[in-house]
């Protein structure tokens, strides 16, 4: 999962950098909002968090051109204007969630997690699950018919993005670009040896092999 | 406060009665005068005719009956005279059984002296002296035909003047209700500003009133223009101190902070109450209260985004339901409104099973807004508690008891009653009833 956060306060984009990179997924971090404006909607983002006040410009103008520009990328909208004809105006520029600050980091962890599955279509689940699988996001692990299987960091991180599509045909490169930020090397040689130590531990026929197209989590272990 | 109309009208009439009444009461006295001075001296030729009638006869004086007027010989005729000699005293005929008394003085009485069949004699006594010795005439003439058509006229003037009256006070009316359109006009364009169907005065009004409505529109704008400016600065504040703390929250969840559990819960609770005190303070300041007169609150363009807010909040799996008349518009600013709102639907939707309900309606009172929720409700013991303290009842549910605190500040700036009841739904009833803003 590739995020984006546009926050002008460094203090606090570092807390949440750190926090967000724990939970496994690839940050890139953005205080401007006319970079943002530009970066958000080139870039293949999975989930952006904004902060409204931002220099160079409004939260709110960067999160109009995007939605009026036709990005459909959830938005969640961080902010310590918290009164309710704000989050109103928020939500009606096109942002997905809101919170304000301040707020504890686990709670932006589950909204983050409910948001990206709302915005897959699994909403209503308290935990990510598709194909008989259970990603516990809080500890990194997946349970398989009531048998728990620890992951490493980068297997979580390629599990989970598999699990939130699950059925759909990924290219390496697709999956390269939304696993790492925008600065670390892409290799897609690392993701061939990650997939295979999935099938290890869940089973060969969890992620199909599409010669030449990519891979497809089918996770039909019947 | 009475009205400029009334306050003239009665003015008016006062001036025209007092003037019309003694118009017409000095012209009748005048009158009454001139005619009595002009009978004085008809009464005083009528002396000096019967004066010229006493001659010296074979018995010594006696009158001449043939030099008499026949209206003294015709009883009750209206004309009388009765004359005094030194022995004896002669009457006319016409006094038939009545008796036509001396007067003191010479000349004509002052007061009318009663007379028979109700008439009312001017008196007037002539002295003389002839044949060597005095003559006293009196002459009496009946004035009540005179003072009759005097009654008469009294009676005219006052009904002309009755309906000249009422005729200037409708002249008057109308006139005045012309003048004092454009007040009237201010008048109206006022109360709709206070019942917040407009947020300016109209500028076409006449010169005199151009000062007001301009001072008016500039103090509305002003004040405007200051709430805007000093919510922006508390939000501006608001963040400056909102960021660092979201740093120290984050910070006190750290993995070094973990093997210090003492010293994480007293930093969790200081910076928890930080937090809270910015946001009712901050909360409080907001508010517009009742500064703005312009303010409204449209339920029929702000509920549907108000509720969209909370859905996209809270999920889909909540049934939310609102209701009010159709264009309705509450005199209070939005902004305070929607707080008030979305605190009260938000821990509505938090408690909520499945339905959350709220109802807006116009009673006489003022406004009527109900919240209902088919949640576990508050226990009636604790209800009191609740709303006294704002307290929070139960700390997994974050910003329970702090979003009450803040509408109980909205609610008591207004000067509404917030209460808390068992709702139809089996959950949680709000009530929040505002009155109308005084005019």
């Amino acid at each position: 999962m590739r995020l984006l956060l546009v926050e002008d306060h460094v203090p606090l984009a570092d807390e949440l950098l750190a926090g967000l990179i724990r939970q496994g997924y690839a940050v890139d971090w953005l205080a401007d909002g006319r970079d943002a404006a530009y970066q958000g909607a080139t870039e293949p983002y999975d989930l952006i968090i904004l902060d409204l006040g931002l220099p160079g410009k409004p939260g709110i103008e960067v999160l109009q051109e995007w939605r009026s520009g036709g990005l459909t990328t959830p938005v969640l909208i961080l902010t310590a204007r918290g009164s309710w004809a704000e989050r109103i105006e928020g939500l009606k520029a096109g942002a997905d969630d809101y919170m304000s600050k301040p707020f504890h980091p686990e709670e932006l962890h589950l909204r983050i997690q409910s948001l990206l599955r709302r915005a897959h279509g699994l909403a209503n689940q308290p935990q990510l699950e598709a194909a008989g699988l259970q990603l516990d996001e809080g500890r990194q692990s997946v349970q398989r018919n009531g048998e728990e299987v620890q992951l490493t960091a980068a297997e979580f991180r390629l599990l989970r993005y598999f699990m939130l599509h699950a059925g759909q045909l990924l290219s390496k490169s697709h999956l390269a670009e939304h696993l790492y930020d925008g600065e670390s090397e892409r290799d897609s040689n690392v993701i061939e040896v990650h997939v295979n130590h999935l099938r290890r531990k869940l089973g060969r026929e969890i992620i199909e092999t599409r010669r030449g197209q990519g891979y497809r989590f089918s996770g039909d272990t019947a | 406060m009475r009205s400029i109309q009334r306050r003239l009208s009665l003015g008016l009439v006062s001036v025209l009665l007092i003037v019309g009444l003694l118009l017409a009461q000095s012209s009748l006295w005048l009158f009454d005068r001139s005619l009595r001075g002009y009978l004085q001296t008809t009464l005083q030729d009528e002396t000096q005719t019967l004066l010229g009638a006493v001659v010296r006869g074979p018995n010594g004086l006696q009158l001449d009956e043939r030099r008499l007027s026949a209206a003294y010989k015709r009883p009750y005729s209206g004309l009388y005279f009765r004359i005094d000699l030194n022995e004896q005293s002669w009457r006319s005929r016409s006094l038939w059984d009545r008796e036509l008394h001396t007067v003191e003085a010479e000349g004509l009485k002052d007061a009318l002296g009663d007379g028979p069949q109700g008439q009312q004699w001017l008196v007037y006594r002539a002295d003389y002296q002839r044949y060597g010795q005095p003559i006293v005439i009196h002459v009496a003439r009946d004035y009540r035909p005179i003072l009759d058509s005097f009654s008469q006229v009294q009676k005219v003037i006052l009904g002309l003047g009755v309906s000249a009256l009422v005729l200037i006070l409708l002249l008057q009316r109308l006139i005045v209700s012309r003048a004092l359109r454009p007040l009237e006009q201010v008048r109206r364009q006022l109360l709709q500003l206070q019942q917040g169907q407009r947020s300016q005065l109209d500028q076409q009004v006449p010169l005199e009133l151009e000062p007001l409505v301009a001072q008016i529109n500039h103090l509305l704008a002003h004040t405007e223009d200051t709430l805007k400016r000093s919510r922006n600065a508390l939000g501006n504040l608001g963040h400056a101190l909102k960021t660092p703390l979201a740093v120290l929250v984050s910070l006190a969840t750290r993995e070094e902070l973990k093997q210090l559990p003492q010293l994480r819960e007293s930093l969790d609770g200081q910076l928890q109450q930080i937090e809270q005190r910015i946001a009712r303070e901050l909360g409080r300041a907001r508010l517009a209260g009742e500064a703005l007169p312009g303010a409204h609150f449209d339920c029929a363009s702000e509920l549907p985004e108000l509720f969209s807010t909370l859905t996209m909040i809270h999920g889909n799996h909540l049934q939310l339901e609102w209701q009010a008349e159709p264009g309705l518009r509450l005199p209070w600013d939005r902004e305070d409104l929607l707080e008030l709102l979305g605190n009260l639907l938000d821990n509505a939707c938090k408690w909520a099973d499945s339905q959350v309900q709220l109802h807006i309606c116009k009673v006489t009172a003022g406004y009527q807004l109900t919240i209902d929720d088919d949640g576990p409700g508050i226990d009636a013991a604790l209800r009191d508690e609740v709303l006294s303290r704002g307290s929070r009842l139960d700390e997994q549910v974050a910003g329970h008891g702090l979003g009450l605190g803040i509408v109980r500040d909205i609610v008591d700036a207004w000067g509404g009653i917030l209460q808390l009841a068992e709702s139809p739904l089996d959950g949680l009833r709000v009530t929040v009833s505002l009155p109308l803003k005084r005019t």
